[in-house]
């Protein structure tokens, strides 16, 4: 009873804001002072089934044939305050889960922020991290519908000039509503010059810590769970977690260095390859336990003239840290774990990801880029390394690029990516052998006019066996071609096919035959200053993405996308 | 500044220092399932929709995990495994085709999971939660809430079961203990069958002799429930009756009834649930 007055009370409120905001607003455009901007983005769905490529049973497809998603974005600035304020829409949305459809809409976000001197607070929704995040990372990925902000308050207190402190206090957000457990925090980080103020030597060292408060429903639950579990296997779990974080960044010229330890104390964690033995007999599934956990990660990089290096390592282990132990997949995220493989862009190179595993990781990349002197040619080398903590091997990528220019009329880029991808452990595929990728690329761009462009791309994954059941793995071979004509500075046009020119034991079939199927795209974009516009026709494959033994379907997606950006 | 890391050393000692009083853990231990009680003692019980499928390598620890929870609360679990969605496509070599179209009937109505193992527990959208859909970590947590209510009606199924043609009349009689207020009462009744030996992929890989429970084999009464139009306020008894011919595939001795009252429209909350063998 009390929660639904205090809400109704916050919705007057917030509807108030809106109409002040709004006021103030058109009075400060009319000479008030203020300064309005803010930001519109919406996407569009139009979903045609296709039962072939899976683009099937889901209520889009079935019945609903349309989901829209929609943010405006509005902030606003005077008398040294500033004010913010974002309506979220969802209508038939499958951003949540790709298998559903979501609606929903209201304020999603707002908040107010003061300087007051050396002090400076803020109320509302507020999105920051620690670090890098490891043990607080408050922040919005629209295109998985992960928006972890803290819905409270924050406290800053600029020490000296280069010394800040920092404490924060709330819940977090879930869509329109908030979870119950509690998040506190504190954080001090500065800056030091070594030596004077020509000095090329620098630090800026912090110290994080962040508390969670487990609401006492998320503790029944787990209560309850565990009630389950013979004497051997339960525990007593605890309500309060505590994860400190002391990293620093030295800079010495063309050396940058970043090392952070993150430890947290005891937390009721959830294993999805748990073991429960009863009566003889084995079951792997979902099991609660009671562990510490620690993350180690640091990175060092060189960069001068055409050279650039980089090299980091991380090692996890029992490091999930969730708003509540019954989260999954991307909810509840209190803490992010950089991911230690490049982010590819190419269709067929981006195909495999290896997802940060929580609970036990080492892994090490390194990242080297050298551009010769007359900057015609340049090339990269990337290696990613990935292993549990007993050794088992995980992932790893090398990853080669060469990028040729001639004269700014045409540049011609090729590389070559090799894969080893544990399916088993990131998609839960019991039996199947570690996946092997061979992925050759081209792109070939050519200018005719300085605003008149064409660039071509050419892709082929192959794979490997699978010998138990004398086929391809997985899906097996696949070609991918593009050609996207570029009229700079309004329009872009695209075609595309991604063909499985081989197809392997995952295959979709046609009367009994794996069938080699095709999934093109056209893609439209037009661009009028601020405005972005873009329409696309797509059939995408689709896939089974497994994260910590629960399994989620990224169904094929057959249908027309819209989607317009805009700022002002 | 020199004062400042001193003062968060002693900030972060006053943290640790906070003991906390934990919450009391009583595993389960065995010979505590509760037994079947005449219809007029029925104490509240939960319905647990399962949503399954012979592709699902993590079902099979979902269904453990309902077996474990029927041990310790016996007939106040009632038990349904659905096999409809993405992985519930039958193998090649499967001998049967689990899904039911009124499976996918319920899916669709119930709305779909983010991933498996999932389940629907007394079709209730717990705060919280996405959807109805929750996945196996807040099973417990749920059903343990859902059984500290009374129940606002109770249940008896009496069945008479012909073992030469296979038929099957059932009597669903509910005593309603209180009023209610919902606009849309509804009935639903299933048939399921506990031991199909058949094919399921497993964490160890695909099992051809795995035992599959409480497998939804009919839908007696619409998908989405029979409509009860009679005024219902506490005392009120109401009595239908259903049908059927048992397929010969179905083993009669291993299948079950289940009647399930709940409301449509906005809220689906199932007001009680109740199991009984067809033999």
């Amino acid at each position: 009873m009390y929660k639904i007055t205090l809400n109704s009370v916050v919705r007057k409120i917030l509807y108030g804001l809106i109409f002040w905001v709004c006021a103030i607003s058109v009075s400060a455009q009319k000479g008030g002072g203020g300064q309005l901007t803010g930001s519109f983005q919406a996407n569009a769905n139009f979903f045609i089934r296709d039962s072939l490529i899976g683009a099937a049973n889901t209520p889009q497809y079935d019945r609903q044939k349309y989901g829209a998603e929609a943010w405006l974005n509005l902030n606003y600035q005077n008398w040294g305050f500033d004010f913010g304020l974002r309506y979220d829409l969802f209508n038939n949305s499958n951003l949540l889960n790709p298998t559903d459809s979501y609606t929903a809409q209201g304020i999603g976000a707002w908040y107010i922020r003061k300087q007051i001197d050396k002090l400076g607070l803020q109320v509302g929704y507020i999105y920051d991290q620690i670090g890098s995040g490891i043990i607080f990372r408050a922040f919005e990925e629209r295109p998985l519908l992960i928006d972890n902000a803290l819905v409270g308050g924050r406290l800053t207190y600029d020490l000296s000039e280069n010394w800040q402190v920092k404490a924060f206090t709330g819940q977090q957000k879930q869509q329109f509503d908030r979870y119950d457990s509690i998040l506190k925090g504190l954080n001090i980080e500065g800056f030091l010059l070594l030596g004077d103020s020509t000095s090329r030597w620098s630090i800026a060292p912090g110290l994080g810590i962040v508390n969670r408060t487990l609401d006492d429903a998320s503790m029944n639950s787990l209560v309850a769970t565990l009630n389950t579990y013979t004497e051997r296997d339960t525990f007593t779990p605890k309500y309060n977690t505590y994860a400190f974080s002391l990293y620093n960044t030295l800079s010495a010229g063309p050396i940058t260095w970043y090392a952070e330890a993150a430890y947290k104390t005891k937390d009721n964690l959830n294993d999805p390859f748990g073991r429960f033995e009863r009566d003889s007999t084995v079951v792997i599934g979902d099991k609660y336990f009671l562990a510490p956990g620690s993350v180690l990660y640091s990175s060092l990089s060189y960069a001068a003239s055409g050279l650039g290096i980089s090299i980091e390592a991380k090692r996890t282990e029992n490091f999930s840290f969730r708003i509540r132990p019954q989260a999954q997949l991307n909810r509840g995220l209190v803490g992010f774990l950089p991911p230690m493989t490049r982010v590819n862009t190419y269709r067929l190179t981006s195909r495999y990801n290896a997802a940060t595993q929580e609970l036990g990781e080492w892994a090490w990349q390194l990242d080297a880029r050298y551009t010769t002197p007359d900057r015609n040619w340049s090339f990269y080398l990337n290696r990613s390394h990935i292993d549990d903590l007993q050794g088992g091997k995980l992932y790893r990528e090398w990853y080669s690029e060469v990028i040729y220019k001639h004269k700014k009329l045409w540049t011609l880029t090729a590389g070559l990516q090799f894969q080893t991808y544990n399916q088993e452990r990131y998609e839960v595929k019991p039996g199947v052998p570690l996946l092997q990728t061979k992925t050759p690329y081209l792109d070939f761009l050519y200018k005719f006019t300085r605003r008149k462009s064409i660039r071509l791309e050419l892709q082929a994954m192959l794979v490997g066996d699978d010998a138990a059941v004398n086929s391809r793995q997985d899906y097996g071979n696949w070609l991918f071609g593009l050609v996207e004509l570029s009229l700079a500075p309004r329009w872009v046009f695209a075609v595309s096919d991604m063909y499985n020119l081989a197809p392997g034991r995952n295959s979709p079939e046609l009367d009994g035959k794996k069938k080699g199927l095709h999934y093109p795209r056209l893609d439209v974009y037009y661009t009028l200053r601020a405005n972005r516009f873009s329409l696309s026709y797509i059939k995408q494959v689709e896939g089974v993405v497994c994260t910590g033994g629960i399994c989620r379907l990224e169904p094929a997606f057959s249908g027309l996308r819209f989607s317009v950006t805009t700022n002002f | 500044m020199k004062h400042h890391p001193f003062l968060l050393i002693v900030i972060l000692l006053i943290l640790i220092a906070c003991e906390e009083i934990p919450p009391e853990i009583r595993p389960a231990k065995d010979g505590e399932t509760p037994i079947e009680t005449p219809v007029s003692e029925q104490k509240r019980q939960v319905l647990i929709e399962e949503f399954s499928g012979v592709r699902c390598v993590n079902c099979p620890a979902g269904s453990d995990a309902i077996q474990v929870l029927l041990d310790i609360y016996g007939p106040q679990l009632v038990p349904v495994n659905i096999h409809a969605g993405f992985f519930a496509e039958p193998y090649p070599e499967s001998r049967y085709d689990l899904q039911t179209q009124a499976g996918y009937g319920i899916l669709e109505y119930l709305g779909q999971p983010l991933g498996f193992p999932t389940a629907v527990i007394n079709r209730k959208q717990f705060p919280g939660e996405d959807n109805l859909q929750l996945t196996q970590r807040s099973w417990a947590g749920r059903i343990a809430e859902e059984l500290l209510e009374a129940p606002t009606v109770k249940i008896d199924i009496r069945k008479d079961f012909a073992v030469t043609d296979r038929l099957l009349l059932v009597n669903v009689d509910l005593y309603f203990e209180a009023d209610i207020a919902a606009e849309d009462v509804r009935l639903s009744v299933y048939i399921t069958e506990n031991g199909i030996e058949d094919f399921q992929l497993t964490p160890e890989g695909k099992v051809g002799n795995y035992e599959h429970l409480h497998v939804l084999r009919e839908v007696l009464t619409d998908v989405r429930g029979d409509r009860l139009t009679e005024t219902i306020r506490a005392g009120t008894m109401l009595n239908r009756r259903f049908t059927i011919v048992l397929p010969e595939a179905w083993r009669a001795e291993n299948c079950e009834i289940v009647a399930l009252v709940h409301q449509d429209g906005d809220s689906k909350k199932v007001l009680q649930a109740h199991r009984s063998s067809v033999e």
